[in-house]
């Protein structure tokens, strides 16, 4: 008779969670720089080989290959760095970072830079929705499309997309900045409550709140600079839009609920 | 001629108890106001509650425990399913998160300082890291919540456990509200908002949707933190069983539950009285939720909602909870709704008594917590404080050890459902304990009938040849 085992499970149901395992240490290091093939490693083992390159080794330079799109690659990296993803990755790609300069030379899926604190992160193809989630600091480059909701309750920092963002880009956006060279889908900018969209293309819809203001010549120093630090070219002219500041506050308050001097 | 019953006036009919003079008044002030009220505190109409339970302790069927000499232990381990570093807490019960902001600065410290004299832990709750609350907690809890205001990794970093926020119990199914008087140049810039302003927080995450993403988000979380802490998510009680099932496949170290009857520090009236189910409700369906898929003993449950006493807390307990959370009733500790002498006027400020106070959301707290006002923030010594909210968790935790020593326990988490009965049928059918003094559970009593009566029609069936018989 086989005696029951007692051991609990260190596996979750969709089999994600990876508590026991050691980095894989097959990095071949040269100098400054790193590079790993992560066809056969985990979202984990990518992470731990990363970190122990990163911190460990203090290797400023790392190229990953082959990332098969797996999902949570190259998140919370808290230093400076530079790091290249040749390939694409899935969700939540280059997240929670703090200055790494990451490139992506394929696509990403969602929520990739989520979170982003400063730094700069590049895409050099398509990304999926959600990006640039609740981003604080740095730039976001995707040189091709943008799915939905780019950009959500974005609190700084700037995206630039090449090509076309989709709906509720800049949703409940807080500050920061948005260039969308292409065009942007419906509802955008809907109840933002600060910071700067520019779109070159054309505008579907504006979402509740979102009102067009007047470029400046700050504004376009602004794009000229940020497209020239990255090689984009530029569209002709970009138009600006704004928080409408409608929403802000209630339009009625109690008596118990008047404003204090603060 | 009189009326019998001396009614001031024989001529009056009486009075609707649907359109009373608070409704008739709350529809007058909507009409004036064009939206839903706001105001702080939990929920007003009565529902099932704890005060509906009982303990049955020990007599002759059961041995007791010595109530001031035999040990009954409260160490509570939390998350040690895939954590490196379980959270560990001297007591099973521990502060909840509340935002600085919607708490002034005084009262978060004075809550960090109060739970690490008490060997247990707070939480940061929405607005972010504030520095002085993580020095004074020596366990705490850091919110990924849908407004990630002022979320930032390095704090990410710094703490012992991670609560992916993703409802609560009294406003199920809404976002955080910070009313505009709360919203000084401080909290703005925390949670880089324009300052004064209204704000209503997301009721979804920004960077994930369903229970699928989800699964993803955590992985991720569990990446950046290098699988060193658990991560937690934190529910509103609706349609529990479902709920449960789906975040415990999402793969957390812990599932907190909050009950209706939980509080906030400002949110819509019409929310508050609306939404959600009662914790006693909802306890026994997160039990059977996680027995179902298997992990009953993997992932913790903990447990919030209107808690009073260590009476609640045990309760909790015995109905499958690992930990209890406080909010509310430590705020209290605090001097919440206390008049002091010579100092606060509730009724001056407020219009309400102290003790009927629930004008969180208004910025003005007569005592210091709920407010950002320096003048109001002055009245909450720190020091003092803190020590109210120790004696408090010390005195929860004895009232525990009093009940598990008299149920027989030399644990308090060996409290179990069995140790439980029912003052009212409504009590007995969500606790699914027996109604005081029978074997009645409703609900689970048929169901067992129901069972008998099929097991005996079956092997009559079966004895009869199959069934074959002609009729």
């Amino acid at each position: 008779m086989v005696a029951m085992s007692t051991r609990r499970s260190r596996n979750d149901i969709r089999g994600l969670a990876e508590p026991d395992v050691e980095a894989p240490k097959t990095a071949r290091i040269e100098g400054d720089t790193a590079v790993f093939d992560a066809a056969d490693l985990s979202p984990r083992q990518i992470n731990l080989e990363l970190r122990r390159l990163v911190y460990g080794e203090q290797i400023p330079e790392v190229t990953i290959e082959n990332p098969g799109a797996k999902h949570s690659v190259a998140v919370g990296i808290l230093t400076r760095c530079r790091i290249t993803i040749d390939g694409s990755v899935g969700y939540f790609g280059a997240t929670l970072g703090d200055g790494p300069e990451i490139h992506i030379t394929g696509r990403v899926g969602w929520s990739v830079a989520e979170n982003m604190m400063s730094g700069v992160t590049v895409i050099d193809k398509n990304a999926g929705s959600l990006t640039g989630a609740a981003m604080r600091g740095g730039d976001l480059v995707i040189r091709g499309h943008v799915g939905a909701r780019t950009g959500i309750d974005q609190k700084g920092g700037t995206i630039i997309v090449g090509g076309n963002a989709g709906a509720l880009t800049g949703f409940m956006m807080q500050r920061g900045r948005q260039i969308i060279c292409g065009d942007a889908g419906p509802g955008m900018g809907d109840s933002m409550y600060d910071g700067a969209i520019y779109v070159g293309g054309a505008v579907a819809s504006l979402g509740v709140d979102c009102v067009e203001a007047e470029m400046t010549p700050e504004d376009d120093e602004l794009i000229d600079r940020k497209f020239r630090i990255y090689g984009m070219d530029r569209p002709a002219s970009f138009r600006k839009f704004v928080c409408g500041k409608k929403l802000w506050n209630y339009d009625n308050l109690e008596p118990s609920e008047r404003k204090l001097v603060l | 001629m009189t009326s019998p019953n001396a009614s001031p006036n024989p001529h009056v009919l009486g009075q609707s108890s649907i359109f009373n003079p608070q409704v008739i008044n709350d529809i007058h002030t909507k009409a004036e106001l064009g939206r839903y009220r706001m105001r702080g505190f939990s929920m007003f109409k009565p529902i099932p509650h704890w005060d509906q339970l009982m303990f049955m302790p020990g007599t002759l069927t059961r041995f007791v425990i010595e109530g001031y000499r035999e040990k009954c232990d409260t160490k509570t381990v939390l998350g040690a399913r895939f954590a490196q570093k379980p959270l560990e807490l001297d007591i099973p019960v521990y502060i909840t998160g509340m935002s600085f902001g919607a708490l002034s600065l005084e009262a978060k410290m004075a809550l960090a300082k109060g739970a690490s004299m008490a060997g247990t832990a707070t939480c940061s709750g929405e607005g972010g890291m504030i520095p002085p609350e993580r020095d004074l907690s020596t366990k705490w809890y850091y919110q990924v919540i849908q407004s990630r205001y002022g979320f930032n990794p390095h704090h990410l970093m710094l703490a012992d456990a991670i609560e992916f926020f993703i409802g609560q119990g009294c406003k199920v199914g809404l976002g955080g509200h910070l009313m505009g008087q709360k919203v000084t140049e401080q909290v703005a810039e925390m949670r880089s908002l324009p300052a004064g302003i209204d704000q209503r927080s997301p009721a979804r995450h920004p960077d994930w949707l369903g229970p699928d993403d989800l699964s993803l988000k955590i992985q991720e979380v569990r990446e950046a933190t290098d699988y060193q802490v658990p991560i937690q998510l934190k529910l509103g009680a609706a349609r529990v069983y479902d709920d449960v099932r789906m975040a415990a496949k999402c793969g957390p170290d812990i599932i907190y539950l909050d009950g209706a009857e939980g509080g906030t520090g400002a949110g819509p009236h019409l929310a508050t009285e609306e939404t959600g189910i009662p914790l006693m409700a909802a306890i026994p369906e997160a039990r059977r939720a996680l027995e179902d898929v298997g992990l009953a003993d993997e992932i913790d449950l903990v447990v919030a909602g209107g808690i009073r006493n260590g009476g609640d807390i045990a309760k909790c307990i015995a109905l499958g909870a690992k930990a209890v959370a406080i909010g509310h009733s430590s705020l209290m500790a605090l001097n919440c709704n206390k008049e002091l002498p010579g100092i606060t006027d509730y009724e001056g400020t407020l219009g309400v008594k102290a003790g009927s106070c629930y004008h969180c959301h208004t910025g003005r707290c007569p005592v210091g917590i709920t407010t950002q006002d320096p003048e109001l923030r002055k009245r909450l010594d720190v020091e003092q404080g803190a020590e109210r909210v120790y004696n408090f968790l010390h005195t929860l935790t004895l009232e525990v050890q009093m009940l598990a020593r008299a149920c027989g326990k030399t644990d308090v988490h060996s409290l179990e459902p069995e140790d439980l009965c029912a003052l009212t049928t409504e009590a007995a059918a969500m606790a699914r304990v027996p109604l005081a003094g029978t074997n009645y559970v409703p609900g689970v009593t048929e169901e067992r009938t129901l069972h008998e009566i099929k097991t005996l029609l079956e092997k009559h069936v079966a004895n009869d040849g199959g069934g074959s018989r002609d009729v």
